[in-house]
């Protein structure tokens, strides 16, 4: 089974700090890591070929340096690694980027059976690259998923849906997106770091290897463009109350009696 | 300038309707963005025997509910949906189309946009029309929250976008309400390539965080496991149920299941009452949907004040007895 997982490196984001006057992120002095959901998603296709055999390919599109996401993608035992970077991907939507991504896989040679995305990054937070490569490579995707049965050629999947546990059948090939509960990611084994550094290389594509117009990629390719960035406006209103613990208590009290979780005491 | 504008479409998501009001809220919503654009609502509503909805979404105040009944539609199902209303868009040419940000709604959207070759941003806080320029500007959550992003969809068509659940109101429902309730062609579809084979309807065991009206959540200011025990007596005084911080749950003072936050639950409650919670963001995003938080820390800096309606600056400890005490007194 040939399992093609979609990685995306991103900045640790519980880390990062906000430039205030420019409303921009500080990248400077913070991580880069595989977006979270990426490392399950690999972690799966690792377990997967273990049963069923097979090749991982791991894609990222990117600036150079989430070539490191894609070493350590490498070192942790994916069989071939491609970057898509080109200047022309910058400022991309989802719409952009699924356009590269997709574009990319039909490239491969055979055709995967299996695509692995996470069901969302952290930093971008959308959730929507997984549903649009799968649309434009006309496979059928199933999202969030929780569990993973190959049977032959048809998948056995599970996945919790507002709170309802589905049990899913789809056809190989199939676009999946992986939920955290998908199986615990055992950090990653580095081990391999170093042989990953020497021995395999990265395959490097760029818009015109995938023959892609500059204007149908990047910032040129996208459909959304961000106006403004600013921060969450503090809720409004608030409170704050400082006293006795009896005092305290009485203001708690008032306030549940107001909101008619208490009734009024005469 | 007199530019005429398609509808704003809001799709009718109707599974748990009485738990799942977001339809209706997006229909409030949508009411505004269509008095901007000098435009009418529409809800698309595709299902097998949904007539009952449409009448719920016109007394909600929807201008048109557009109907699809057949049963290939009685599944929620990506692809189906997806061909049948990227049909209707090319045909009726919506301004504006928004889906609540549930499972179902994040799983097709995207789909959907990418074959109207258009634009969608994810899980959208706010929602207004620009006066100036009339586009709208939807604003979605990044970097985990950290920023709100302000986006807009320039040239392409129908701006779309899923909306958080319950950051708008709904309208009450009103009977008199007029509206028109309209069964465009469907054509057949073909089989899907995926199926659901068995749906479990979730257990709903003892802990219900999501759907309780109250939540006391508890962090590592509460000290031990004894203190944190205490929650659970206040807990059933206000008919509530127990949620946790992460690191309460990793120093074994509660189950995963009441963890809350990013990676764990988020609540609708209409209140939370968070106590010895520094009110780090991964935490806040699960208590955030609620309609009042209330906060007890005996740091009067601590971020979780920036999100309060009401901040007590005590220590947890002291206040605890005394509250139970006063309560148990009362009822
Ligand atoms: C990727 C990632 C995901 C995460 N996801 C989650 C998540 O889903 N949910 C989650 O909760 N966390 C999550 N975390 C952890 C989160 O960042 C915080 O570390 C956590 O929420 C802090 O928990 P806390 O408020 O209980 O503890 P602390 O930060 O230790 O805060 C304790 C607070 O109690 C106050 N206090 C101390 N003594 C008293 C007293 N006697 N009376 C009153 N107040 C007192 C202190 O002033 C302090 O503000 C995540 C972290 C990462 C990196
Ligand atoms: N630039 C990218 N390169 C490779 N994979 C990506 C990229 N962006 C998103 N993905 C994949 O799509 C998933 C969802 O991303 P998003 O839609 O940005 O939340 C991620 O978990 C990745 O698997």
């Amino acid at each position: 089974m040939n399992i093609v997982v979609f990685i995306k490196q991103v900045p640790d984001v519980p880390n990062i700090r906000i430039d205030e006057q420019r409303m921009t992120i500080i990248r400077e002095g913070v991580e880069s890591i595989i977006n979270p959901l990426d490392c399950v998603a690999l972690q799966a296709a690792l377990e997967l070929r273990e049963r069923e055999g097979g090749r991982i390919t791991v894609l990222s599109m990117g600036p150079p340096q989430s070539e490191e996401a894609l070493r350590e993608a490498l070192a942790a035992g994916a069989d071939k690694a491609i970057l898509l970077t080109d200047s022309a991907f910058a400022g991309a939507d989802t719409l952009a980027t699924s356009h590269v991504l997709a574009r990319a896989v039909s490239k491969l040679r055979p055709f995967p059976d299996l695509l692995l995305c996470g069901m969302q990054t952290i930093d971008s937070d959308t959730g929507h690259v997984g549903p649009q490569i799968a649309e434009e490579l006309d496979l059928p995707q199933v999202c969030g998923v929780n569990e993973i049965h190959v049977d032959g050629d048809l998948l056995v999947l599970k996945r919790l849906s507002e709170g309802f546990l589905d049990t899913i059948r789809a056809p190989l090939p199939a676009l999946l997106t992986v939920s955290k509960e998908l199986c615990p990611v055992s950090d990653l084994s580095l081990g391999a770091v170093e042989a990953a550094f020497t021995q395999k290389d990265i395959i490097r594509w760029a818009a015109h290897d995938l023959g892609l117009h500059p204007d149908e990629v990047g910032l040129a390719g996208s459909a959304t463009h961000v106006r403004k960035l600013r921060q969450p406006a503090a809720r409004t209103g608030g409170r704050i109350v400082t006293g006795s613990p009896q005092s305290i208590v009485d203001a708690l009290i008032r306030k549940l009696e107001s909101m008619s979780i208490l009734d009024e005491e005469d | 300038m007199s530019k005429s504008f398609g509808d704003v479409w809001i799709f009718g998501d109707y599974r748990d309707y009485f738990q799942n009001r977001i339809t209706l809220q997006l229909i409030a919503k949508g009411k505004d963005l269509a008095e901007m654009l000098n435009t009418g609502t529409t809800v698309v509503l595709l299902g097998e025997q949904v007539h009952q909805y449409a009448m719920e979404y016109v007394a909600h105040g929807a201008n048109t509910v557009m109907v699809a009944e057949h049963p290939k539609l009685k599944e929620y199902e990506v692809e189906t949906y997806t061909t049948l209303l990227s049909q209707w868009v090319k045909s009726y040419r919506p301004e504006i189309f928004i889906a609540g940000a549930t499972s179902f709604g994040r799983e097709f959207f995207p789909r959907l946009a990418k074959r109207l070759r258009t634009g969608l941003s994810a899980d959208c806080v706010d929602l207004e029309v620009d006066p100036k320029s009339l586009l709208l500007v939807q604003t979605t959550p990044a970097f985990g929250g950290e920023l709100l992003a302000e986006v807009v969809t320039p040239d392409r068509r129908p701006q779309m976008a899923t909306v958080h659940p319950g950051v708008f109101r709904e309208l009450p429902h009103n009977s008199e309400a007029v509206g028109r309730i309209i069964y465009p062609d469907v054509d057949v579809f073909p089989e899907p390539r995926v199926k659901v084979i068995r749906s479990r309807p979730p257990i709903k065991g003892k802990v219900s965080l999501e759907d309780a009206s109250v939540v006391i959540a508890g962090g590592m200011g509460l000290r031990s496991k004894e203190q944190f025990e205490l929650l659970y007596e206040l807990a059933e005084l206000l008919e509530g149920e127990v949620g946790a911080t992460r690191p309460a749950i990793l120093s074994g003072w509660a189950d995963e299941e009441r963890l809350l936050g990013q990676t764990g639950k988020s609540v609708k409650a209409k209140l939370v009452i968070s106590i010895g919670t520094s009110g780090a963001l991964q935490f806040t995003t699960g208590i955030q949907g609620a309609e009042t938080v209330i906060a007890i820390n005996r740091d009067p800096d601590a971020p979780v004040f920036r999100i309060v309606d009401l901040g007590l600056v005590a220590d947890a400890a002291a206040v605890l007895p005394i509250l139970i005490e006063t309560l148990r007194r009362r009822l």
